[in-house]
């Protein structure tokens, strides 16, 4: 903010304009004091690495963002390190450990969810119709709202709001919905 | 009297001339006299107490800005005449700003620091100090603890003194042991990907492929029907590191760990965070309660508490008469704010690519937010003992104690009360590779609060261990309906990218540039002796080694 001219204020501006410059003057003492004392002190001896970090994390978004740059394909056509590629859905087979049957990988765990008892789909089974079981709730979303009620969690306050558990949406690994 | 310790973090500053004749000439009559004088407010400042008259500078008689107090003959000068009054009043060179109780040089014109004159002003505040004692522990006795836990002889290790054979031709091929896919059973990208992590976690694995948790040995299986939970990870670390390079199907472990955390809590887990804290807690609660009998965690030895778990200080203190009530709690990460509110400066500009509105979230800024003093809202006033009524209180946390592994969670959601919604905040977070955490340590924070006083503030040389280097992190892409996971681990300074069944190998700037969830580092002492323990990594007790056919490069 630009500070008028003392000549074009009246003199209770002149006064009060006075006085807020004196107190910035105050502030501006203030930081240069502790910033003084923390560089004499060498308590910021990091500072030239945390800038070169900086430094290569701003090129780093630059390479990636460039799309001439050929990253790994972000879709799961890709070749590993061992040369392999893999189905979208695991198609390993194996038994069930609780019923028995034989299952696809890519398809245990929404299969385990019913043969369990767990999960919202199992339990409305037993109450409403299939076609509202059939709605998904996705397994990787960054937040299920309600918190671990655990002693071990972190800083108390910062607890997660408590909230529904599930997120309604499409499976994410080949973006169709099981039947 | 607190003995000045000499403390790795401290530049021992040089007195000035000036300083130092002043001092041969009046020894310490000048502080003694000043701290008659200081005044301390109760959230850490200190300042000299201005005279009932208001003062005047000797030399322009001006009355406003900012005062200076000689030592020697008590009168005052306004910063621009100090040097004036040192000309004048020859031997007249050292001052007190009076607002903040700092040293000034007349002559040299700059601020002066003493660790002598430090603790008569610390000796003032000495009351807010007592507060903070850490327990009967002697620091000795800490001290030794650490170190052993620093040099593995704490953890148990069987180190590979025998067998370090290379048969395994992989050690010697192109990628290091323990690169696995993991197979994706339907959404659980989010249990991969912590897995990796753990897999790449260096006292884990060490843990782990040492026999730490030997099946025969574990004496809980016997008991029950339920797989144990360590059992269950032991297989997956004997599996990932047998040399078998196909993905690896996670189907027990899912099994099992869905029994176990249906007796923790009543929910499914979908969030890598969420599950990572119920791997830990269920790691505790079963390994934890076996060795230790008692519920108390003081001592738990159990891998989590080992290589997890560190201790976090929360301050509370009266902003009307400074008492201040401490108390610690032991936590396995550090859930972080996202930094929003930063400001751009000049050099920022030019290094930076700048978000939407200008500025840079960065790790060391959420920390900071973290670390920063929080005043309490008004409808949050807590009882002070010493007041005997509520008043406004400021919290500030620290960290008292560092873990072996750091983990910080990035809260990347808003939650909106208003709106009864959640959003996902993709905003790009910078984090470094190496991490200096002496800043947000409880020694640092108190110093910080009374001024950065050259003074001794109950830190122990454990506190050196204060510097870490990043192995893995997990970040998520999408939205909170529909996302998913994917890992990157750093081994031997190779990043490799962990996507399901996927392992690729990716440069450094894929991993800076990507958005980060979870960052896990380790001690660096340990980082470093883990890299150099690679190519004799202990081979998976047990197992027969897959040789790999021909021109696995």
């Amino acid at each position: 903010m630009s500070v008028p001219k003392e000549e074009d204020l009246s003199p209770h501006s002149q006064l009060s304009s006075h006085f807020f410059l004196d107190l910035l003057d105050s502030i501006i003492v203030d930081v240069a004091s502790e910033c003084h004392r923390v560089a004499r002190l060498g308590l910021d001896s990091n500072l030239e690495e945390e800038d070169e970090e900086l430094k290569l994390s701003a090129q780093a978004r630059v390479r990636v963002a460039d799309p001439s740059n050929s990253n790994d394909a972000n879709g799961k056509y890709v070749v590993d390190i061992f040369g392999q590629t893999h189905p979208p859905v695991a198609n390993e087979i194996f038994q069930c450990m609780n019923c028995g049957r034989s299952i696809m990988a890519g398809r245990f765990a929404p299969h385990l969810e019913k043969c369990m008892g767990k999960g919202r789909k199992a339990r409305l089974k037993v109450t409403r119709s299939s076609t509202v079981a059939q709605n998904r709730y996705s397994r990787s979303s960054p937040l299920s709202a309600h918190s671990p009620s655990s002693n071990y969690s972190t800083n108390s306050m910062n607890r997660l709001p408590n909230g529904t558990s599930n997120f309604a949406g499409e499976e994410h690994s080949n973006g169709t919905l099981e039947s | 009297m607190e003995m000045f310790l000499r403390n790795p973090l401290y530049t021992n500053p040089e007195p000035c001339q000036h300083l130092a004749e002043y001092k041969l000439k009046h020894g310490f009559n000048g502080y003694k006299a000043i701290q008659k004088l200081l005044v301390t407010s109760p959230i850490g400042k200190t300042s000299v107490k201005k005279p009932k008259a208001v003062p005047r500078c000797s030399f322009c008689n001006g009355c406003e800005g900012r005062f200076y107090l000689c030592l020697i003959c008590s009168s005052f000068s306004c910063l621009d005449h100090t040097i004036l009054h040192s000309q004048s009043e020859i031997g007249h060179a050292v001052f007190v700003d009076i607002e903040r109780a700092e040293l000034y040089c007349g002559v040299c014109c700059d601020q002066l620091y003493d660790p002598d004159f430090d603790r008569v002003v610390m000796s003032k505040h000495s009351m807010g100090l007592t507060s903070g004692a850490t327990g009967n522990e002697s620091i000795g006795q800490r001290l030794i603890k650490r170190r052993r836990l620093i040099s593995g002889v704490g953890l148990n290790f069987q180190k590979s003194k025998c067998g370090v054979s290379t048969k395994d031709m992989r050690a010697k091929s192109c990628y290091p042991m323990g690169l696995r896919g993991l197979n994706n059973l339907g959404s659980t990208c989010f249990m991969n990907s912590v897995l990796q992590v753990l897999l790449h976690a260096p006292p884990v694995r060490e843990y782990f492929l040492s026999g730490g948790h030997r099946l025969e040995a574990c004496h809980r299986r016997r008991t029950t029907d339920l797989m144990c939970l360590l059992c269950e990870v032991n297989a997956i670390f004997s599996a990932v590191y047998s040399g078998d390079q196909n993905p690896y199907t996670p189907a027990q472990f899912l099994y099992s760990w869905w029994q176990h955390s249906a007796n923790l809590a009543s929910y499914e887990q979908q969030d890598a965070h969420e599950f990572f804290i119920s791997m830990l807690d269920a790691i505790h609660e079963k390994e934890g309660k076996s060795r230790n009998g008692s519920k108390g965690n003081e001592d738990c030895q159990c891998i989590a508490h080992r290589v997890f778990y560190g201790l976090l200080r929360s301050d509370v203190t009266c902003m009307t008469c400074g008492f201040t009530s401490t108390t610690y709690d032991p936590c396995v990460d550090i859930s972080l704010n996202l930094n929003t509110s930063v400001s751009s400066t000049e050099k920022g500009k030019k290094l930076n690519k700048r978000n939407d509105d200008g500025s840079l979230s960065t790790l060391s800024g959420c920390l900071d937010l973290f670390t920063r003093p929080e005043k309490l809202g008004s409808d949050q006033k807590l009882y002070c003992q010493n007041c005997q009524e509520k008043q406004d209180s400021l919290k500030q946390m620290s960290i008292r104690k560092l873990p072996l592994v750091l983990s910080l969670h990035v809260k990347r959601f808003e939650h909106s009360l208003v709106k009864k919604s959640s959003r996902k905040i993709d905003r790009y977070l910078h984090f470094p590779f190496s991490l200096d955490l002496s800043p947000y340590l409880s020694s640092s924070i108190l110093r910080a609060r009374y001024g950065n006083r050259i003074y001794s503030f109950g830190g122990d040389e454990s506190d050196m261990f204060s510097e870490f280097e990043i192995f893995a992190v997990v970040t998520h892409s999408g939205t909170l309906e529909s996302g998913h996971y994917v890992s990157f681990v750093r081994i031997r300074n190779q990043w490799y990218k962990c996507d399901d069944a996927w392992i690729t190998e990716v440069d450094e700037a894929t991993v800076r540039a990507s958005q980060c969830y979870m960052i896990f580092y380790a001690q660096k002492t340990l980082y470093n002796k883990a890299n150099e323990d690679q190519s004799h990594a202990p081979n998976s007790p047990g197992r027969e080694l897959y040789f790999p056919i021909a021109g696995c490069c």
